[in-house]
């Protein structure tokens, strides 16, 4: 493997008493798309913002392309970042934004012109140069905001939760627009988001962070079929999370014994929703009985929430099909039972 | 349609003290001035006319012209001056202070204001006159003593304390509702410190900067505490002129031409403010 683009090394950073980012490494491959993951106060965005330059690291080094830019003051890295309020200039117009990054490196007047005229119609923008930024929809703003970043030709783009303002159809058709536009440019795009869908459609990997450290680094399918630990597990997926003591591989459950492919002591199993099978009479192999809660349209497929018996919540997804045979009324119970190769021990 | 009476009555209820508090103060007061300025002075006593006298006398004399630029020369300049004056305080206060540390300091600068600026200038007269502290302590390294009263330079002093908290506070209040993610925005695309604040801060903040300008050009057109106690009423300004015309034969119809014209000028100034403020592109 060549030489990372960007390397985080043992990176803190405080504010004041609260630890906001510890013990961060971090590899970032050249032309790759890394989405750091986690829920709100986890550290994803001021990590980027680090990147950026528009914090300090308390301590640690931050490398990019070899060289360690700690005291790099930002604007004199090569480091765009798009806002999630997109942070549009409302005193420029649409192609004076684009601009911007040109006009501050000096380059004249007719070649940023034609360059930020390039960006403009390749983001789909062609006759929109001189509106005034309040005069565009959201999705234009979104590609004005692209344009003004990528129009210096940089390495690497930075995105902080871009599409959280966006429309649901409107955020669908910008992740196309963004994983083409990385694919086609070859640079490195660092995107930050606690949304799951953006990261796992778009991301060549996902760093899933929790409480200011990384939690897990993987491929969006490693990710999501096999989380490394309880955080992840609830964070991603609609995981079904079963504890207990193993002995000859055998986990002792409050649902009797589960047949778990582990050495003996305690461990964490994991039963992904979509491998969960629901029936009204009891099943060969394992299978625990739970009450009927009720059920939610996703999309794929329909979501049963479950309750066990020790107050356990349970999920499991079905077919319309699968729902219509069952007819499930809130209180009714069933059972839930799953292949042994769909357990996913998390403490190996 | 049914329902577009009651609302206008509605609106109408709303607007109504603005109205009557422009009709009543504005509007009225500006008409009799007006007309005032076409009456004739017999005897000390004002008689209603219509004669020309009043604008050719007084448009027709150097005097007048003078005194006009002069004012409008000072005010301009103390516009200026105020803004750039005033810009580091502001500057500090909206982006290196805390919400509550600003709203304090902008409290303490409400605080002259509680007493009246004809104290404030006598207090100047004590410390900027000839054997004053200042001239004290400039002698203590060799220097002076300067008069610095009864001059331009001390009418500006007067003009910079009248105001300057008002600049501030303008300034303040619009530098800091810029949007933090713009100044961030402008430095992540390689914008040095300096070319933040002349490409971003300073556009950004455009209203208020043009507006606070705006406000020292009116407040220091209209003074004449400082022009008369600070900046010796030689030569006059149109507020000195005012006074002189009123006192000497009672001619308040040429006081009025110079009111009229004052307001005049006022007007066109705040429309090319105003219009450079909110109007436009950049």
């Amino acid at each position: 493997m060549t030489d990372p683009l960007v390397r985080f090394s043992r990176v803190h950073k405080r504010f004041g008493t609260y630890v906001a980012v510890k013990s961060l490494d971090l590899d970032i491959q050249r032309g790759e798309f890394l989405a750091l993951m986690g829920p709100s106060g986890c550290g994803k965005t001021t990590t980027l913002r680090m990147l950026a330059g528009l914090e300090q690291p308390t301590s640690g080094t931050i490398t990019i392309g070899g060289k360690v830019i700690n005291d790099v003051p930002p604007h004199r890295r090569d480091t765009p970042l798009v806002w999630q309020s997109l942070a549009l200039f409302p005193f420029l117009n649409v192609v004076e934004n684009v601009e911007f990054g040109l006009r501050m490196r000096g380059v004249g007047a007719t070649e940023r012109r034609d360059r930020a005229m390039m960006w403009l119609g390749r983001m789909d923008l062609k006759g929109f140069e001189t509106r005034r930024i309040d005069q565009l929809s959201g999705g234009q703003r979104q590609r004005v905001a692209l344009a003004r970043s990528l129009v210096t030709e940089p390495e690497m783009l930075l995105l902080d939760e871009p599409l959280s303002a966006l429309d649901a159809h409107l955020v669908i058709r910008m992740q196309g627009v963004l994983t083409r536009l990385q694919k086609d440019l070859g640079i490195t795009f660092v995107y930050v988001t606690h949304s799951q869908s953006e990261a796992f459609s778009m991301a060549d990997r996902v760093v899933i962070m929790g409480h200011g450290a990384i939690e897990q680094i993987g491929r969006p399918q490693e990710i999501f079929r096999g989380p490394k630990s309880r955080f992840v597990a609830e964070f991603v997926g609609r995981n079904n999370i079963l504890g207990g003591s193993v002995t000859g591989g055998m986990m002792a459950t409050p649902h009797g014994p589960v047949p778990v492919p582990t050495a003996d002591g305690m461990a964490e199993i994991v039963v992904a929703a979509d491998r969960v099978a629901v029936s009204r009479n009891r099943p060969d192999g394992t299978a625990i009985r739970a009450t009927f809660l009720s059920e939610e349209f996703a999309g794929t497929g329909i979501i049963c929430y479950f309750e066990t018996p020790d107050g356990a919540e349970w999920k499991a997804q079905v077919t319309e099909a699968q729902l219509a045979d069952l007819q499930p009324e809130s209180g009714q119970d069933f059972w839930l039972s799953w292949d042994s190769g769909a357990v996913h021990v998390m403490r190996g | 349609m049914r329902t577009s009476r009651p609302l206008d009555v509605y609106r109408l209820v709303w607007r109504l003290p603005l109205l009557v508090w422009q009709g009543a103060f504005f509007v009225v007061p500006l008409a009799f001035l007006a007309a005032m300025t076409f009456w004739l002075v017999q005897n000390y006593r004002m008689e209603p006319a219509f004669v020309l006298t009043n604008w050719q006398k007084t448009l027709g004399r150097s005097v007048f012209w003078d005194a006009y630029w002069l004012t409008l020369g000072r005010a301009l300049l103390a516009g200026v001056l105020a803004s750039v004056v005033a810009f580091p305080a502001s500057y500090t206060l909206a982006f290196r202070m805390g919400d509550s540390a600003r709203r304090f300091a902008l409290m303490c600068l409400v605080v002259p204001f509680f007493t009246s600026f004809l104290v404030r200038a006598y207090a100047w007269q004590v410390i900027l006159a000839e054997g004053g502290p200042v001239n004290a302590a400039l002698g203590t390294i060799g220097l002076g003593p300067f008069t610095m009263l009864n001059s331009g330079f001390g009418a500006m002093v007067g003009y910079l304390t009248l105001v300057l908290p008002l600049v501030v506070i303008f300034q303040t209040w619009s530098l800091a509702a810029i949007d933090r993610s713009l100044i961030e925005a402008a430095g992540n695309l390689g914008a040095s410190p300096g070319r933040v604040l002349v490409s971003v801060i300073l556009p950004a903040a455009r209203t208020g900067l043009v507006l606070g300008a705006l406000f020292a050009f009116i407040m220091t057109f209209g003074d004449f505490v400082s022009p008369f106690y600070l900046g010796g009423s030689k030569p006059p300004t149109l507020t000195i002129l005012i006074i002189d015309t009123t006192k000497s034969g009672q001619q308040w119809p040429r006081a009025a031409v110079v009111a009229l014209m004052m307001i005049a000028t006022l007007f066109a100034v705040a429309a090319a403010a105003l219009r450079a403020a909110y109007g436009g592109r950049r």
